[in-house]
């Protein structure tokens, strides 16, 4: 595109020259550079705009003119290399414009066109608010129109969106924002599908668009042809799109459209909302899920708003393909859908780089192993339930008064239930000791990104095992500090007790412990149905369960009884 | 008048044809096809040759390819697409019929 760059260089060709010194001013013109003179620089200006506004009714406008654009570029390319000049002057363009042809030529060459076979003007309706039949801003109207049905009823359909969570409200916020009004004669013709026979009626609203896409087209001034294809690539979809939508024509197609576009508008609903909660006001979507609890670190805000982009640009394309392909209204342009393109891809990859970032987080892993040692209970007898008491970290039990406000009332945790949702952190094995006393050994492992990180990051983390005479309890998580991100933290629990000892495992332990089937030895003691326990004992190979008739049930005869039942 | 938009109207029926017949000779530029279509007096300025390029190319008759110029921003070359060599030959056929009728018509008044 043609704009000024800067002003009031002089012009250096023509210093020893007595005439009057004109100033030079560098243009850009789609990525090539000129100097040229204020005069010159005026007469092109004019003559770009005239040819803008004499294709701006075409649908391949923005195509045309580019095409016109490069060729001045080259022809100016050509005249300064032939003469060895650096500036442009005023017959230098002059010869330009006649070797391109003024307005008034290409208006000789159109008066043909209206028998040619290939272009179609059509005299479909176009979706436009209405100004003359507004009770707001003339959505409805517009819409009436464009369906050819009485306002009412449209009216009566967005009062009766709007309980539905506003919605109603919303689609015609945003139908406010994207419809044009009509303005001119020809647009109002249009809206309601009446012939244009007056090509006189330009319309206000395209040489506004048109000129907001050579705003935003500045972009391609450092344009490859990669580049160039790819807007060619968009712009070509688009004018396809539309071509089928306007072939086909059919109310399926726009009701189609509509459903499409409800979509997409709660989907975007849905985007913002979250973004604007998540951002603005914190809101805890829960350590629990996946991607909330990894990214919970200094990026988070960069990831959040990145992958935002990443899923509203898709959103918002698709709204504005629909509006323009079933409804043809609204502009995307070449440029526009180059920009939104190029937006998306560069979100993506940022998105990628933080996720190798935080992936790099977890590149080391480290293991490190304690013993806790148990007391051997007098019947080794070993009672194995899942602690579900609240704990407190020490700030926060000074700041709740635990000790003097909670004195003998256990507090329960309210995050606890049977199949909590976050990772498993907790694996309990249950083997023989060798030596006559029980124990616990606590394998910590966490990642980062390096090993003395992830040795760091497993040191952090705190599990909590009580012990009460016979009774186990094994806490059912990891604790680690509050505003540690997570690394894959996890405690691999061994508990050896001695040969022989009875070991009874609560059925709430079932999630955690590894090597043995709760259920199925549940199952071998029928009787027992109904406890919430189930007993085994240590022998040379593992623990075995202990079937109700006092002996212990060895592989084959489990087996059998299986099978019987 | 009358005449004129008689004339015009010829040029305008045959320029598509010309077109396509010397983008069918292989990769074009833009100003190549100027200079030809100068050369046969069918077109003056420029500037009217991009708007028909652009709406043969989006009716499927043209492709383009982009190739990096020295003296300027790249170049479109176009090409004629497969569906363009079938409405080429379909225009060949109709060019010998209508040449045909002409210079029966022609004939016959010259002979007289």
């Amino acid at each position: 595109m043609l704009y000024k760059q800067l002003l009031g260089t002089e012009n250096q060709n023509n210093l020893k020259l007595l005439s009057i010194m004109n100033k030079t001013i560098i243009i850009n013109i789609n990525g090539i550079v000129f100097h040229i003179e204020e005069d010159a620089y005026e007469i092109l200006k004019n003559y770009m705009t005239e040819v803008k506004r004499h294709f701006s009714n075409s649908a391949d406008s923005l195509e045309i003119t580019t095409d016109i654009e490069n060729r001045i570029a080259e022809m100016f390319g050509e005249v300064l290399l032939k003469d060895n000049r650096q500036v442009i002057v005023e017959q230098d363009v002059n010869q330009v414009v006649e070797q391109m042809g003024s307005v008034a030529d290409f208006e000789n060459a159109d008066n043909d066109n209206d028998h040619a076979p290939y272009i179609s003007e059509p005299d479909k309706r176009r979706l436009f608010r209405d100004p003359d039949d507004h009770l707001v801003a003339g959505v409805c109207a517009g819409i009436a129109n464009y369906f050819n049905i009485d306002t009412v009823w449209i009216r009566l359909a967005f009062a009766l969106f709007i309980p539905v969570g506003g919605s109603g409200l919303l689609l015609y916020l945003i139908l406010w924002i994207i419809v044009p009004k009509a303005t001119s004669r020809a647009d109002k013709m249009a809206m309601k599908g009446e012939k244009q026979n007056l090509q006189g009626f330009k319309k206000n609203f395209e040489d506004e668009m048109s000129s907001m896409r050579q705003n935003i087209s500045n972009f391609g001034d450092e344009a490859k042809p990669f580049v160039y294809k790819a807007r060619d690539f968009v712009g070509d979809f688009f004018h396809h799109l539309g071509v089928f939508f306007n072939g086909a024509g059919k109310v399926l197609i726009k009701l189609v459209g509509i459903f499409i576009l409800l979509a997409s508008f709660s989907a975007a609903v849905f985007l913002v909302v979250m973004f604007i909660g998540i951002l603005a006001f914190h809101a805890d979507f829960g350590d629990h899920f996946f991607p909330f609890r990894i990214i919970k670190n200094e990026l988070a805000d960069q990831v959040i708003l990145t992958s935002f982009i990443v899923a509203f640009i898709p959103v918002l394309t698709i709204i504005l393909v629909t509006f323009k392909g079933i409804f043809n209204v609204g502009s995307v342009g070449k440029s526009t859908g180059t920009v939104l393109l190029v937006l998306w891809l560069c979100s993506l990859g940022m998105l990628i780089f933080f996720a190798t970032k935080i992936a790099s987080g977890f590149r080391e892993q480290a293991t490190l192993t304690e013993t806790v040692s148990v007391k051997p209970t007098k019947n080794n007898t070993y009672y194995l339930k899942l602690n579900d008491l609240k704990y407190f970290s020490k700030e926060d039990s000074i700041r709740l008064d635990i000790k003097n406000k909670f004195k003998g009332i256990v507090v329960t945790d309210d995050d606890y239930n049977d199949f909590h949702n976050g990772p498993r952190s907790v694996t309990l094995y249950v083997e023989r000791s060798d030596v006559s006393t029980p124990r616990l050994e606590e394998t910590f492992r966490a990642n980062g990104a390096n090993y003395e990180a992830a040795l760091y990051n497993a040191r952090n983390t705190n599990y909590i095992f009580a012990q009460q005479d016979t009774v186990l309890k094994f806490d059912y998580t990891l604790r680690h500090r509050p505003n540690m991100s997570w690394h894959a933290e996890e405690v691999f629990l061994t508990l050896k007790v001695p040969l022989n000892a009875k070991v009874i495992i609560d059925q709430k332990l079932d999630n955690y412990i590894q090597g043995v089937n709760l259920y199925e030895c549940r199952d071998l003691n029928r009787r027992d149905n109904k406890a919430n326990f189930t007993i085994y004992t240590m022998t040379d190979n593992g623990l075995q369960c202990k079937v109700d008739t006092g002996t212990v049930a060895k592989k084959d005869s489990v087996a059998i009884d299986t099978a019987k039942r | 008048m009358i005449v004129e938009n008689t004339q015009t109207q010829m040029r305008k029926g045959i320029l598509e044809y010309c077109i396509l017949s010397i983008i069918a000779k292989g990769e074009t530029y833009a100003s190549d096809i100027i200079a030809e279509l100068k050369k046969a007096q069918l077109l003056v300025v420029e500037g009217t040759l991009y708007p028909l390029l652009t709406r043969l190319k989006n009716n499927g008759l043209l492709t383009y390819n982009w190739v990096e110029s020295t003296s300027g921003p790249p170049r479109k070359y176009y090409i004629l697409s497969d569906e363009g060599r079938k409405v080429l030959e379909q225009l060949d056929t109709t060019w010998e019929e209508l040449a045909f009728a002409v210079q029966t018509a022609i004939g016959d008044r010259k002979s007289k």
